[in-house]
């Protein structure tokens, strides 16, 4: 094979994996960084990476796991590079609000809101687990922490957004 | 309370089904078929995470993808220098090989406080080296530039060939990735050494064996096994590898 045909082909097999992941991986990256702008950048840088090394992934049914790892670490460079303060929900960006745009169904309103308020370290096990279909020894081996650590946040999380919500709702 | 029939109690039940509601762990089907109150707590469960699914689900922009320029020819980033290691007498080094190829396949260990991910990884490790015994054979012959050039490509990154006599150059696999193996022929025999730019490990995991020695260390957000004889000076060879080496990811 020439080194064209062998160029467009890797292109070819990047667009094909993107193509059908990047919608959890923009997600993703949004629900670490609770900022749709910073989102779209650690995406974009999270594809560069993955674009240079993609001969690394041997098959296509590992680039879920394989990209998402490549986010979180982007989301973690990114933090690194800008040493962004906490985000206060009462003083949000344009960016920042617009994830917290009001919805139709008000019950979703108020989850998604209690979602962004919910501490970084309950947050990311959830999402992994209802959004991207995660078990919880998938979540494990991605954030580097035991299993018995995942449940006990997992737990916990639904625990806090259900109070959350609760007391929203009778306010 | 314990519903009827089932080892399960109300409490674990709840607990277990608010971390996992796709009930995967044991004894759960049984207790919520026999206890109503656990029931209807599923059922509250499974309601708020639909909520929390569409609450996840925000819009997403469309797919802008950056630049991607194509790769660099393999002979344009790796450009690297070569430097041979001491030579062992061929008697000393057969010697020195057979020890540790049948000390690679005995029972190792791995120690330190790391987390379970480190341990499965430092497991696949010593399994792996333990698959490829052929790759720790006693040699002054380097594998060849375009060999070398083909294992460490710039999907993982580059590497300084002036840390030894490579005498192994090979891809294989760890938790599904292309990883680069290596052998250096060392002072004490060959040294194994795994690139894993994908694996990181949260501290240094010790690996060691009745005649060999060797540990996994973090490098940037991956890590790198060094395995060699147990008489090997590892702690020398730890900074001039991890120096060598820098990831592309």
């Amino acid at each position: 094979m020439n080194s064209r045909n062998a160029d467009l082909q890797r292109r070819q097999r990047f667009d094909r994996v993107v193509s059908v992941l990047h919608k959890d991986l923009y997600r993703y990256a949004a629900w670490l960084c609770r900022d749709p702008g910073i989102a779209e950048e650690v995406v974009q840088e999270a594809l560069l990476r993955a674009w240079k090394s993609l001969d690394a992934l041997r098959e296509d049914g590992a680039a879920k796991s394989w990209l998402l790892t490549i986010v979180r670490r982007e989301n973690a460079r990114y933090f690194e590079r800008k040493r962004l303060e906490t985000v206060d929900i009462d003083n949000l960006t344009p960016s920042q609000s617009a994830m917290l745009a009001e919805t139709e169904d008000p019950n979703v309103a108020d989850m998604r809101q209690a979602m962004y308020q919910l501490e970084d370290d309950y947050r990311e096990p959830l999402v992994l687990q209802v959004l991207l279909g995660h078990t919880t020894r998938e979540i494990a081996e991605l954030i580097g922490i035991k299993q018995g650590a995942v449940l006990t946040r997992l737990h916990r999380a639904r625990i806090k957004l259900k109070e959350a919500v609760e007391k929203e709702a009778a306010a | 309370m314990k519903a009827s029939g089932t080892d399960m109690n109300c409490e674990d039940y709840r607990v277990s089904i608010a971390a996992d509601p796709s009930e995967s762990f044991d004894a759960a089907a049984a207790h919520v078929a026999a206890c109503v109150s656990c029931s209807a707590y599923k059922a509250e469960i499974l309601a708020l995470d639909a909520i929390i699914e569409k609450a996840l689900h925000i819009d997403v922009p469309e797919l802008k993808l950056p630049e991607l320029s194509p790769l660099a020819n393999d002979e344009n980033v790796v450009n690297l220098p070569f430097r041979r290691a001491a030579r062992l007498s061929a008697s000393s080094w057969i010697g020195i090989a057979a020890t540790f190829a049948l000390a690679a396949v005995i029972g190792w260990q791995f120690t330190g406080n790391g987390t379970e991910q480190d341990r499965l990884l430092a497991a696949q490790v010593l399994a792996h080296v333990d698959h490829e015994p052929w790759a720790l054979k006693v040699t002054d012959v380097a594998v060849s530039e375009a060999q070398f050039t083909r294992v460490i490509n710039p999907g993982i990154g580059t590497m300084d060939r002036g840390i030894g006599l490579v005498s192994y150059a090979q891809t294989c696999i760890i938790n599904g990735m292309n990883i680069p193996h290596l052998v250096i022929q060392g002072e004490k025999g060959p040294i194994t050494l795994l690139l894993m730019p994908n694996e990181w490990v949260s501290a240094p995991v010790a690996l060691s064996g009745e005649s060999v020695n060797g540990v996994i260390l973090p490098v940037g957000d991956g890590s790198i096994a060094i395995i060699g004889a147990r008489e090997e000076r590892i702690e020398e060879l730890k900074k001039r590898v991890v120096d060598s080496v820098e990831w592309s990811i």
